[in-house]
């Protein structure tokens, strides 16, 4: 049953092609197993087929469909727990001294998924930010289908069960039938949009903190430093950048340094941080 | 006013999707393959009542060897370990687990039964004044299972509180 | 540490107790609440942890966190709902009862971890 090697070459070639994602060899049961409710869809009889049928007639939109499948992974709430724990102990404390002038904090949780870390961050805003302050969060994603998911906030129960603590469960979140839905009083803070982080950025307001984790682990060295360099242009001089615990801008972007927040390390731009604000690690 | 069953094929759908994610097929490689076919043949089934707000059942069905890989993949055993009492205890808790989800979206107000399992098809179950209003048919791993959702007619005419 | 696994279903006892087991806690199981509370009154140490399904014969699980709540002796005890109750008015209703958290059936064994590491009671390292 499971993909050929010629089947699951092509499907690599596809992903390091058209997302710069590298499919590690060993995963042909789990890359057939994301591509059969695809196969499914659009009626062909089986995964096989799909690809063979591809081969034959590049259709832009199925690849699109296959790295969708491919590139989506589980995401939990407030995932890896210490990003998080850091903003709200380091990083907000010092925001809300430095930023009195416009009392608004903007994060951007890049390469979103199904939005679950963008609402995560609306929550620890909600709940820590001053009163009078507000908040802006924009998610991006690469697959259109994980934008629009976003949007509606709607999550289902096995969704919500992951690091969802059950208070905040039932503060910020309403039944809609089988689905759980996101509180207007935190939708209203968080947009998403399509992006490609390996294309040009357009325009964009600076942020204060940029999430960019389990991202650079699928892009090769100089895609990686070409999206650290576009992301330097768009985090504020003294934001933080959170990168996954397996990723770091050390050897790709020596434009970053590394500094410790809280139980965690974050990157900040090596010139410009002001003095003391952060210790070195 | 008379209360609208809340719960779609669709909803039912994924209920049933997330109880093979989270017991049955956790890796993602044997899903549930819709057949869209309610007469597929049964050997055994479960079932819980519902009744309140809304009246009526839940049943879930499958062939024999379906329930003992389904056993098999709950309690961590081979299938050729599995008993009839472990049989019964998983059919029983599938029931509940799917039960209890359509229950949280009816209108308040309704109460869940203790389940009941039968080792015999489907077919020889009889609920009185009731009609299958939804349901999800499908083979897993080449057996047939489904779960299906009966209405009892004439509870619905009070209306919700 | 030990863990006690509260459930009418024995084939939901067995996926809470493999859960439990890897996290390195010793399961103990009860089919109700009131066997669970006939079991820890012959417990010289309180279980760190309580697994607690809500409907179930002869005391379900709601009362027994009512009673546990009530007895000095079990205070360290944490408390997790684990049912198919998914309204939000009962999740309110565990919460101010004194539930610690609650996890919704289905759920995956991750999910589990994660709302276990919530509490503080998963090891670091163990939660991947």
């Amino acid at each position: 049953m499971t993909l050929s090697q010629a089947e699951f070459a092509f499907v690599s070639q596809l992903v390091r092609r058209e997302a710069s994602i590298v499919l590690a060899p060993g995963k042909e049961y789990l890359v057939e197993a994301r591509l059969i409710p695809v196969a499914r869809a659009v009626g062909a009889p089986n995964v096989s087929e799909f690809l063979a049928e591809l081969q034959r007639r590049p259709n832009p939109q199925n690849q699109r469909k296959i790295i969708d499948a491919l590139t989506t992974n589980e995401t939990s709430w407030f995932r890896d727990r210490e990003p998080f724990s850091a903003l709200t102990d380091v990083i907000l404390p010092e925001l809300v001294k430095s930023r009195t002038a416009t009392r608004k904090v903007r994060i951007w949780s890049a390469a979103s998924s199904s939005g679950q870390e963008a609402y995560s961050l609306a929550i620890l805003l909600q709940e820590n930010l001053p009163p009078g302050w507000s908040y802006e969060i924009m998610g991006t994603d690469i697959s259109t289908e994980m934008v629009k998911r976003a949007e509606t906030g709607e999550y289902s129960q096995v969704e919500v069960n992951r690091g969802l603590p059950a208070q905040q469960l039932v503060q910020y979140f309403e039944r809609a039938g089988a689905h759980w839905r996101i509180s207007q009083q935190l939708r209203r803070n968080v947009s998403f949009k399509l992006m490609n982080l390996t294309a040009p950025f357009p325009a964009m307001q600076p942020f204060d903190v940029i999430f960019l984790r389990n991202v650079l682990i699928y892009f090769d060295v100089a895609t990686k430093r070409n999206v650290l360099q576009n992301m330097s242009k768009v985090l504020r001089p003294d934001g933080w950048l959170f990168l996954g615990a397996a990723e770091t801008t050390i050897g790709i972007d020596d434009n970053y340094e590394r500094v410790a927040a809280g139980r965690t390390s974050a990157y900040r731009a090596r010139t410009g941080a002001p003095a003391g604000a952060a210790r070195r690690v | 006013m008379s209360v609208e069953v809340e719960v779609n094929e669709n909803d039912l759908a994924e209920m049933v999707e997330q109880v093979w994610e989270s017991y049955l097929d956790p890796e993602g490689i044997s899903p549930l393959i819709p057949t869209y076919d309610e007469n597929q043949p049964s050997e055994v089934h479960s079932s819980v009542s519902i009744t309140g707000s809304w009246t009526g059942h839940i049943v879930y069905a499958s062939s024999t060897s379906a329930a003992r890989r389904a056993a098999a993949a709950f309690l961590a055993m081979e299938m050729d370990e599995v008993s009839e009492e472990d049989l019964s205890d998983v059919l029983g808790e599938l029931a509940n687990i799917v039960g209890g989800n359509v229950k949280a979206m009816l209108p308040p107000g309704a109460l869940l039964s203790l389940p009941q399992v039968v080792l015999a098809p489907e077919t020889t179950a009889r609920f009185p004044h009731s009609e299958r209003i939804s349901g999800v048919y499908g083979v897993w791993d080449g057996e047939p299972v489904s779960i299906s959702m009966w209405q009892s007619r004439g509870d619905n005419k009070e209306g919700a509180e | 540490m030990r863990a006690m696994v509260i459930d009418d279903s024995r084939a939901m006892r067995m996926i809470l107790k493999r859960i439990v087991s890897k996290l390195d806690f010793e399961a103990l199981e009860a089919g109700d609440g009131r066997e669970a509370l006939d079991l820890l009154a012959t417990l010289d140490e309180v279980p760190e942890l309580a697994l607690i399904d809500w409907n179930m014969p002869n005391m379900n699980g709601l009362e027994f966190v009512t009673n546990v709540r009530a007895d000095p002796r079990l205070r360290e005890m944490t408390l997790v709902m684990v049912t198919t109750e998914s309204e939000q008015s009962q999740i309110v209703r565990a919460l101010a009862a004194g539930a610690h958290e609650y996890v919704i059936k289905p759920f995956t064994e991750g999910a589990m971890i994660e709302k276990l590491a919530l509490l503080g009671l998963v090891p670091t390292g163990a939660n991947s």
